[in-house]
């Protein structure tokens, strides 16, 4: 496991930094063996902070994003996947009366988002 | 604008009003005929030119409704070229394929089978074989070379067509459908997902579920609470293919997260917009309440265009029963971080409708199994639906 860290104006983040995960796979996974209460806990603590965390690593172009911040942009990515169930979904951690979601393949759910590369790139 | 309850049976009053049977759906009898008569036979969208941006590049596509895969390759001369993956030796697939679709490439543009190492250039020449005197007088590299497949384009789309003289051009097949679309800036918006699964159920129910908006209200209540379907405008149908312009009322105010996405990316159906880039005979009354347009690329495509977003569905039969869905959402590519954000929120959403989408056809198809019920009512928005029904039994019937 290589150690996560967050920028100190970001520190108080620290306890989510589980969610800090490269991939949308990985993402999806969490999210969906999440609880309700872990779900509700890292959207309520991630997006009030959203506004600043996109104006920090939209300071560097894309794709050259230092590596250091690479859990925080991390984070705010698992809040794209998360915001659904809170904002839609009543909490729930799947997505209701749905197709079962492990039988959905993204082709690009192995790319480390942060890259910023096309997801159709190997 | 009249816009009486039964507009596009008065429309398109050919069509019918009837119930539809439910036997082509679960019938394996009647799709081996839809095998020979339509997927043998039609041109079928397989991909977009920028997969194969380079020379050597190939795609190999499964087509198991034409008992066949096909490699996709860009040769030397730029061009691109489809074949049978089937080596002359002794039928060995040239490329191994790893899936329903392998990409690759080779710099020096060739193919080696790796049963015996036979070579073929992406012109489908035959160029070397291994030990090849040991062959007899009667073997010619030159008549052994790949089987081709007639490929053309179509605004960036890859189309193949098995038959060994297809009875029209792509051009010809597509006829209106083209016109509709052309100048559409599909090649700029080319950052794009994929997602797949196979569903057990009929590549026609997979079809019908998505070529209608009479489901938007309770299918997707719960990733598009606010959005209610207007129904259908400009219904259009051309030869096999059909086209509409599926409207929707958006709720006064977008979710906390979806506010903060769609200020910094319009990559979302649920998003404003401003300025058009849409084709002149889409949405033509410029209503407000336009969301998409969904077509129906006969047979297996369903093509959809908006403002800054296009995306398909393609329903790849495997068996009566099953269906290989992928469907592909394509944006313009990002240029910050933020940007790339708001696109994962928005694709995130879509894949979560799609999930919405693909949950009812299995119990569909079973139920249909049943013959408990052996035809469906469809209403008039629904037409999309009749039209392909009608247009498939006209194939298999021909
Ligand atoms: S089958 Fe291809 S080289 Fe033998
Ligand atoms: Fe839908």
């Amino acid at each position: 496991m290589t150690n996560k860290s967050l920028p100190p104006e970001f520190a108080d983040l620290a306890p989510f930094l589980d969610w800090a995960l490269a991939t949308a796979d990985e993402r999806y996974a969490y999210r969906r063996n999440a609880s309700r209460a872990e779900l509700k806990a890292f959207y309520d603590a991630i997006l009030p902070r959203t506004e600043a965390i996109l104006a920090l690593v939209d300071q560097y172009p894309l794709g050259a994003l230092p590596e250091e911040l690479h859990p925080l942009y991390h984070l705010v990515l698992s809040l794209a996947e998360v915001a659904p169930h809170i904002e839609l979904y009543g909490g729930a951690p799947g997505v209701p009366y749905a197709f079962d979601e492990t039988r959905f393949v993204a082709t690009h759910g192995a790319q480390d988002t942060a890259l910023g590369l096309s997801p159709t790139a190997a | 604008m009249s816009e009486t309850v039964h507009r596009w049976m008065e429309q398109y009053p050919e069509l019918g009003s009837g119930p539809i049977s439910t036997e082509p759906y679960i019938s394996p009898e009647w799709y081996e005929r839809e095998k020979e008569k339509i997927f043998h036979k039609v041109w079928l969208c397989v991909g977009r030119e920028n997969e194969l941006p380079k020379v050597g590049d190939y795609k190999v596509k499964r087509l198991a409704a034409a008992d066949t895969s096909v490699i996709i390759v860009r040769a030397k001369d730029g061009k691109i070229r489809a074949f049978h993956n089937a080596c002359a030796h002794r039928g060995n697939t040239v490329i191994t394929e790893t899936g329903e679709e392998t990409y690759g490439g080779s710099k020096a543009a060739i193919m080696t089978c790796r049963f015996h190492g036979w070579v073929y250039d992406a012109e489908g020449q035959l160029k070397q074989v291994p030990s090849e005197q040991r062959f007899y007088d009667c073997f010619s590299k030159e008549k052994n070379g790949l089987t081709p497949v007639h490929l053309d384009t179509w605004q960036g789309f890859l189309f193949v067509n098995v038959a060994e003289q297809p009875e029209t051009t792509l051009a010809e097949f597509l006829g209106e459908y083209a016109n509709h679309f052309n100048g559409f800036p599909f090649d700029e918006l080319d950052f794009g997902f994929t997602y797949y699964t196979y569903v057990d159920c009929n590549w026609k129910v997979a079809h019908d579920a998505f070529a209608e908006a009479y489901h938007v209200d309770t299918i997707h209540a719960g990733s598009f609470p606010n959005v209610f379907s207007t129904g259908l405008q400009n219904v259009k149908l051309m030869g096999p293919h059909r086209t509409c312009a599926v409207c929707l009322t958006l709720g006064a105010k977008p979710t906390p997260v979806s506010g903060i996405a769609n200020g910094l990316a319009g990559a979302s159906l649920v998003s404003q917009r401003g300025e058009s880039m849409l084709p002149p005979a889409i949405n033509p009354d410029k209503r407000d309440d336009f969301a998409f347009e969904l077509s129906v690329l006969f047979p297996n495509t369903l093509l959809h265009i908006s403002e800054g977003i296009w995306f398909t569905h393609q329903f790849w039969p495997i068996a009566h029963n099953k269906t290989l869905w992928e469907g592909r959402y394509y944006v313009k590519a990002p240029t910050t971080h933020s940007q790339r954000w708001a696109i994962e929120h928005a694709m995130t959403l879509q894949r979560n409708a799609w999930l919405e989408d693909t949950a009812t056809m299995e119990d569909t198809q079973r139920a249909m199994q049943s013959r408990a019920k052996v035809e469906q009512h469809l209403q008039d928005d629904e037409i999309l639906i009749r039209h392909g029904a009608v247009v498939v039994d006209q194939f298999v019937n021909a």
